[in-house]
C-alpha cells in the first residue's frame, strides 16, 4: 500500500471535491486526510490517499486529469517517501500573531523571517489584503509554535521592531486567551 | 484552527472596548503573626506581606504580557486588622496601618485593604480600637483600604457602629480636608461583605480562607455597551429578552478571560487560586462607563425611570454568564455604580437626572451601594449614620451585600464640584435631604434585629 499527496487547484466551482473523490473511489484508493480551502476565487485542496499496490501515481495522475479537465482543474500527485513520515512535534506553545496595517509589498516576508529566526513554526496563516490604507482590510493572522527554549523577550521585541517599520499594529498572544473567550 | 472572526473580536475587545484584569488581589493570612508586643507583630507582617507578594507584580505583568491583557492593578487584601491586633490600642493600630503602608508600597501595590473590622453583632475590644483608629490611619497612608461590616442579614445592623462610622467619615474627611476629603474613599461600610472580593476599597481576606489565595476582579463595561450597541445596529427591533442573553454570553467571555489569568497567575506564584470577580467596574474614562450601557439600552441617562429594571436586567445577565463560565464565581460579581469613578454617573449628578434617593433604589438591585459619592462638608455624622443605615437595610433585608463609601467634603456644598484625582475620579456634590439636622433614630443605637429571612435553619 503506497500513500500518495494530491494537490488540485484550480477556480473554485461547485463539484470539485464530489469529481475527485469520484476518481479515487474508482481507483480504490483509500482518502485519509483532506484540507481545502479557497483564496477569492481560487480552490486549493490537498488528499492524502492510500493506493493499491497494483496503481501508479501516474496512472491516477492520468485518470484524475482526464475526469477534472472539463473543470479546469490542475493535478499534482506526490509519492510519500517512508522518509517523510512525520516526527511527533516538539512541545510548544501556541502564539497567535496579529497584524493590520497599510497593505505593501513584503508584510508577509517581513514578519515571517522573524518568526523562522526564532524558530517559531507557522503552523496556520491567513492573511487577506484588500489593498489601501485601512488597517482593517489588511490583516495578517499568524498561528505559531514557540519552542520552549525561545527566548519570548526577544521574540516579543523582535517582532515588534519590525511591525514598526513596516508601519504595522501588531499584537502576539497565547493562544488559550482565544480558547477560554470563544470555545466551551 | 481558529477563526479570523474569533481572533478579530477579541482584539476588539482589548483594544477598543477597554475589557482588562482591573486586579489581581493576593489575599494574604495574618492571623498567626498576632503579638501583646507592636514590634513582634508588625516585624512579622512585614514578612508575611513581602515573602507572597515579592513576585506578584513581576508574574501579573509576565502573564498579562503573555496574554495581550493588561492587568491593571495589583492589590493585596490580608486578614482582618481587628483580628490580628486584636491587643493593640487605638494608637497601635495606626502604626500597624502605617507598616501595610510601607509593605504594600515594597512590593509596588497600590492598594492593601483588610484595615477592617467585623462588627455586624458586637463590638469587641480590637474592633473598637480599630474603629477609633481609621481616620489617623487613613490620613496619614497612601495605600491602605478600610472596611467595616455593620450589619448582616443573620446577625441584623449593629446601629451602634453605623454611628461610630459616621463620625469616623467625618473625622477623615476632616483630617485631609486640602484634599477633598480623599481618606474617605479609602474607607467602605458593609452589609453581609464578601470574604473573598478583589475590588478595592472593600477587598480583606476573609477569616475562613486559607494562608494565601489569589482573587481575581475582571471588569469590561465598555465591552458590554459596545457588544450591546453592535447588537442594536444590526437588528433594531431586539427586545430586552434578547438583549439579556447578548449582555450573558458577553459576560461569560469576560469571566473566562479572568480564570485564565487568575489561575496561571496563581499557578506562577504557588499559591491556590481562589474566585474570579466579574464586575461592572467603571473608570473615569469614556468607553468604559457603567451609565453609558444605560444609554445604549435606549434611556435618556442614568437616573431617569426605568433605571432601576435596566440595572436589574444588567445586573442578572452579569451573574448569569459569570456563574456558566466559571464555577470559582465569587465576590461580588454585578454592576458597580461608583458615582466619582464613572464619567457618565458624574455627569448624570450634574446635570440633575440621579440623586441620592435613585442611586439608593438601584442598589436593591445591582451589586454594591452608595460608592463614591461626594456629600456636602456640612452633613452630620448623624446623617451619614442614617445615610448608612438605610443602605445596610436593603442588604440585610435581600439577603445580599451592599455597601457605602460616602464623602462629606469640607468646605463645600451641594452642587459643588469635588476632586479626588485618577481612578477614584471627580463628581458632582449631591445634595442630601434634611442633611445637617439632629437625627435622633439613630443616636438611639443599639442593635436592629435580624429579619426573618435570617432564620433558615
Amino acid at each position: 500500500m503506497n500513500k500518495a499527496i494530491l494537490s488540485i487547484l484550480g477556480q473554485d466551482r461547485p463539484g470539485i471535491v464530489a469529481a475527485v473523490s469520484k476518481v479515487l473511489f474508482e481507483q480504490d484508493c483509500n482518502i485519509e486526510n483532506v484540507s481545502q480551502t479557497t483564496l477569492q476565487f481560487v480552490f486549493a485542496g490537498i488528499f492524502i490517499v492510500s493506493m493499491p499496490g497494483n496503481l501508479s501515481s501516474e496512472s491516477l495522475r492520468q485518470n484524475l486529469t482526464a475526469e477534472l479537465a472539463p473543470l479546469a482543474l490542475e493535478v499534482y500527485i506526490t509519492l510519500f517517501e517512508s522518509t517523510t513520515v512525520p516526527v511527533s512535534p516538539p512541545r510548544s506553545e501556541a502564539y497567535i500573531v496579529t497584524t493590520k496595517g497599510p497593505d505593501r509589498k513584503g508584510l508577509v516576508a517581513g514578519i515571517s523571517e522573524v518568526i523562522a529566526r526564532f524558530e517559531g513554526n507557522i503552523t496556520n496563516l491567513q492573511a487577506v489584503f484588500k489593498g489601501g490604507n485601512d488597517p482593517g482590510d489588511n490583516i495578517m493572522i499568524y498561528e505559531v509554535d514557540v519552542p520552549p527554549q525561545t527566548d519570548q523577550q526577544a521574540l516579543y521585541q523582535e517582532l515588534k521592531k519590525r511591525a514598526h517599520e513596516l508601519a504595522l499594529d501588531i499584537d502576539i498572544q497565547h493562544r488559550n486567551i482565544f480558547e477560554a473567550i470563544h470555545r466551551i | 484552527m481558529l477563526t479570523q472572526r474569533e481572533i478579530l473580536s477579541t482584539l476588539e475587545m482589548l483594544k477598543n472596548e477597554n475589557l482588562d484584569v482591573r486586579t489581581v488581589t493576593l489575599g494574604i493570612n495574618l492571623l498567626d503573626c498576632a503579638s501583646h508586643n507592636l514590634e513582634k507583630l508588625t516585624n512579622k507582617i512585614r514578612t508575611r506581606i513581602t515573602h507572597y507578594a515579592d513576585n506578584l507584580v513581576s508574574v501579573c505583568n509576565h502573564v498579562g504580557q503573555k496574554y495581550g491583557i493588561p492587568v491593571v492593578n495589583k492589590r493585596i487584601a490580608v486578614s482582618p486588622i481587628a483580628a490580628v491586633a486584636a491587643a493593640m490600642s487605638s494608637s497601635q493600630m495606626v502604626a500597624v496601618a502605617q507598616v501595610l503602608d510601607g509593605a504594600a508600597a515594597a512590593v509596588d501595590v497600590d492598594f492593601i485593604g483588610g484595615f477592617s473590622s467585623l462588627v455586624e453583632k458586637g463590638i469587641a475590644r480590637g474592633d473598637m480600637a480599630l474603629l477609633e483608629a481609621i481616620p489617623h490611619a487613613l490620613a496619614e497612608t497612601q495605600r491602605v483600604c478600610a472596611s467595616v461590616n455593620v450589619a448582616s442579614t443573620k446577625a441584623g445592623i449593629n446601629m451602634d457602629a453605623v454611628l461610630l462610622m459616621g463620625k469616623a467619615i467625618k473625622q477623615a474627611a476632616h483630617l485631609t480636608a486640602k484634599n477633598d476629603g480623599i481618606a474617605c474613599a479609602k474607607l467602605c461600610v458593609f452589609a453581609n461583605i464578601p470574604q473573598d472580593m478583589p475590588f478595592m476599597a472593600g477587598a480583606y481576606l476573609g477569616l475562613g480562607e486559607a494562608d494565601a489565595v489569589i482573587n481575581v476582579g475582571v471588569s469590561g463595561p465598555g465591552v458590554v455597551k459596545n457588544a450591546v450597541e453592535r447588537a442594536l445596529k444590526s437588528n433594531e427591533q431586539l427586545d430586552l429578552g434578547q438583549i439579556s442573553e447578548l449582555i450573558k454570553k458577553t459576560a461569560y467571555k469576560v469571566t473566562r478571560v479572568g480564570e485564565l489569568i487568575g489561575r496561571e497567575v496563581a499557578d506562577h506564584l504557588n499559591i491556590r487560586f481562589g474566585v474570579v470577580d466579574l464586575s461592572l467596574a467603571p473608570t473615569p474614562n469614556v468607553g468604559d462607563s457603567v451609565g453609558e450601557i444605560f444609554q445604549s439600552l435606549g434611556l435618556l441617562s442614568i437616573g431617569v425611570p426605568g433605571t432601576t429594571a435596566a440595572m436589574a436586567l444588567i445586573n442578572d445577565a452579569v451573574k448569569k454568564g459569570g456563574a456558566f463560565a466559571s464555577s470559582r464565581v465569587g465576590g461580588l460579581s454585578g454592576a458597580f455604580i461608583p458615582v466619582s469613578e464613572d464619567l457618565n454617573i458624574s455627569e448624570a449628578v450634574r446635570k440633575g437626572y440621579i440623586g441620592l434617593e435613585k442611586l439608593e433604589a438601584i442598589t436593591a438591585v445591582c451589586s454594591v451601594g452608595l460608592d463614591m459619592i461626594a456629600l456636602p462638608g456640612d452633613t452630620t455624622a448623624e446623617t451619614i449614620a442614617a445615610i448608612m443605615a438605610d443602605e445596610m437595610a436593603i442588604g440585610v433585608i435581600n439577603n445580599k451585600t451592599t455597601a457605602t463609601r460616602l464623602i462629606p467634603v469640607p468646605g463645600k456644598k451641594a452642587g459643588d464640584s469635588a476632586y479626588f484625582g485618577g481612578l477614584l475620579g471627580q463628581s458632582t456634590i449631591i445634595p442630601v435631604n434634611n442633611g445637617n439636622n439632629p437625627n435622633l433614630f439613630v443616636r438611639r443605637g443599639g442593635l436592629i434585629p435580624a429579619p426573618l429571612q435570617s432564620l433558615t435553619n
